[in-house]
């Protein structure tokens, strides 16, 4: 069983980032963490991390709206780096709207829509998935 | 007989037969009437027929008919007067018909011998002019007492009659009217309408053509017209004059413009309303999700919290605050559906499935469900929307079920031309739908206690079959059941 080494949290809210910090503590998601506040950051810091050929992370949870550049585009970004190894991205977003839903669960490159509030158990799955 | 008689006599004969015009001649001195054939073919009498003055005068219609032709008859012979006049006489054989009958006295050394004259059927002629004259009089009360605008315009444009409709309409008297051109009550920007129409119905390509046009009235307002114009051509297709037709749809027009205002308004509040759809589906959700994950947190981070009596308030507020979020957001996203959207959902199959799923809920009220709908019935809809609309009212018709009594529920469902209807009949407490039934379907209204009641049920559901283009009926008695009919389109 392979441990989740580096986890990359996308997202804009000190309040969620604040509460999963401490989730993943309690659990132990992850040995390290990487947290971006946008989209724009988040694609920056991957490019910067294949430039220097350090490891990648090895799940991105991503939120949709943020400011600067949200989830959607982000993805759109992603799409287009030279990241070979999919990485599993999971979105992480509080929005119901089937629209968003939808969107997520037709994207190639998205593994699962978890609405938040984010609840220990569903991190828990996540790890376990990672693991298998 | 002289040879220049006969002559006269074959020649009037030719001209006779001819003409359908008869001859007749009276003699003062025998007191004898002759009558030429055709004559006689007009009054519809036999050839040997042969008529005193007494007798022909007969002939004449009762009334000022007879009565004129005696007094001019007379006239001819006392003051030698000749006439020539119109009347209506009834045949042999009962037939009313129109005459020209002509008289000329013939004098003997200045003294009146006998009359002479000529006969005439002119019925269909008269008809025909007497058809027309009504005709020309319909015409004239109609362009007189029309309510709508009507006036004959000259090949140039000028106003050549117009109607008191008219004058009413463009606050013109008739006077000014006459004085002014068409193109002068033409709203500046309208002048060029109707006018390709126009040289077309000049050139004969064209008889008549309606449009939409500005006039402005004498005060300077505009008046929206509605505008029909003929041509009126004689025989030989010469243009005469235009016939204008008007009538003012101002109020239509400042009808439309409120409807779409209020459109523009409808549309802008919409917009609005779904952007709050937006804020409470993510905004206000994250907010609340925090505050529960936070709450979380510190309650295992440190755990003798709970014993703080604010603590477990605080946690209810914010367990509260999310539900009623979690209510406001399946209210809000329940908009119409695209008809695109719309699949074949087969009943039975949605029907069994509602069953189905809410099986835990029939066993433990010992409910029993009876199902009758044709497996061929198909209706209209979203996947999500019909299990919802389905499993919702099977659900309250057990959970406002008799406390006592094991409820019964009969599903069944009917094809009509435009809907599919299912009737959900339960024997449960029933609604006292004089009270209730404008609060049935609104939001937040709960009719029986029941732990479980959040007053949202009826309410998301009405929005579901109200996107489908369907409606909902409801018949009710308080303690013998509820039986709703919900309407849902098949194709």
């Amino acid at each position: 069983m392979s441990e989740i080494k580096l986890a990359c949290i996308i997202d804009d809210d000190p309040i969620y980032l604040f509460a999963i910090k401490k989730m993943f503590k309690i659990i132990n998601f992850s040995k390290e963490y990487i947290f971006y506040e946008n989209g724009l950051e988040a694609i920056n810091g991957l490019i910067t991390i294949i430039e220097k050929g350090e490891s990648l992370p090895d799940v991105i949870l991503l939120d949709i709206n943020m400011p600067i550049m949200d989830g959607w585009v982000f993805l759109e970004e992603y799409r287009a780096t030279k990241i070979k190894n999919k990485i599993p991205i999971y979105i992480t977003s509080s929005s119901v709207n089937n629209i968003d839903i939808e969107r997520a669960k037709e994207s190639d490159l998205v593994n699962g829509y978890i609405n938040k509030p984010i609840k220990k158990n569903s991190l828990i799955k996540i790890k376990t998935l990672l693991n298998k | 007989m002289s040879s220049i008689e006969i002559e006269d006599k074959v020649f009037i004969k030719s001209i006779e037969n001819s003409l359908t015009v008869g001859s007749w001649a009276f003699n003062i001195e025998t007191n004898t009437l002759d009558w030429s054939l055709v004559t006689k073919k007009i009054h519809e009498v036999k050839s040997n027929f042969t008529p005193n003055v007494s007798e022909g005068f007969n002939f004449y219609k009762e009334g000022i008919h007879r009565e004129r032709i005696i007094s001019l008859f007379n006239k001819a012979i006392t003051k030698g007067e000749k006439f020539d006049d119109d009347f209506i006489i009834i045949t042999s054989k009962g037939n009313e018909k129109w005459v020209r009958s002509i008289g000329y006295p013939i004098f003997k050394n200045k003294v009146c011998v006998g009359v002479r004259g000529v006969f005439q059927d002119i019925t269909e002629k008269t008809l025909i002019t007497k058809e027309i004259a009504i005709k020309e009089k319909q015409f004239r009360s109609i362009f007189q007492n029309s309510v709508a605008g009507m006036a004959i315009i000259g090949l140039k444009g000028e106003w050549l009659k117009v109607n008191k409709g008219i004058c009413d309409i463009l606050g013109y008297t008739e006077k000014e009217f006459l004085e002014l051109s068409y193109i002068d009550l033409t709203h500046p920007n309208d002048v060029t309408i109707g006018k390709k129409e126009i040289s077309l119905m000049l050139s004969g390509r064209l008889s008549n053509f309606q449009i939409e046009k500005r006039y402005i009235h004498k005060n300077g307002t505009i008046i929206n017209c509605l505008l029909s114009f003929t041509i009126v051509i004689d025989l030989n297709k010469k243009p005469l004059h235009f016939i204008a037709n008007i009538t003012n749809i101002s109020k239509i027009k400042r009808g439309e413009e409120k409807i779409k205002n209020l459109l523009d308004i409808t549309s802008k509040q919409n917009d609005r309303l779904l952007n709050f759809a937006h804020i409470v589906s993510h905004n206000l959700r994250s907010h609340g999700g925090n505050l529960e994950m936070l709450l979380q947190l510190k309650k295992e981070e440190y755990p003798e919290l709970i014993k703080n009596e604010y603590f477990p308030l605080i946690e209810t507020a914010v367990e509260n605050l999310n539900k009623t979020i979690h209510n406001l957001n399946e209210v809000s996203i329940h908009n119409s559906v695209n008809k695109n959207d719309l699949k074949t959902l087969n009943l039975l199959l949605y029907a069994k499935n509602a069953i189905g799923n809410i099986n835990a809920l029939i066993l433990a009220n010992n409910a029993k469900i009876e199902l009758s709908i044709d497996k061929n019935i198909n209706v209209k809809g979203v996947p999500a929307y019909l299990d919802s609309i389905l499993i919702n009212f099977l659900t309250n018709a057990i959970k406002y079920k008799k406390p006592t009594v094991a409820p019964i529920i009969l599903i069944n469902a009917i094809q009509e031309k435009e809907f599919v209807i299912i009737e959900i009949t339960d024997d449960g407490l029933g609604i006292d739908l004089e009270k209730f039934k404008h609060k049935l379907f609104g939001m937040y209204n709960v009719f029986h206690k029941h732990k479980q009641s959040r007053g949202l049920g009826l309410f998301i559901t009405k929005n579901q079959i109200d996107a489908l283009g369907g409606k909902i009926e409801v018949e009710s008695k308080v303690n013998k059941g509820t039986t709703f009919k919900i309407y849902l389109k098949h194709e």
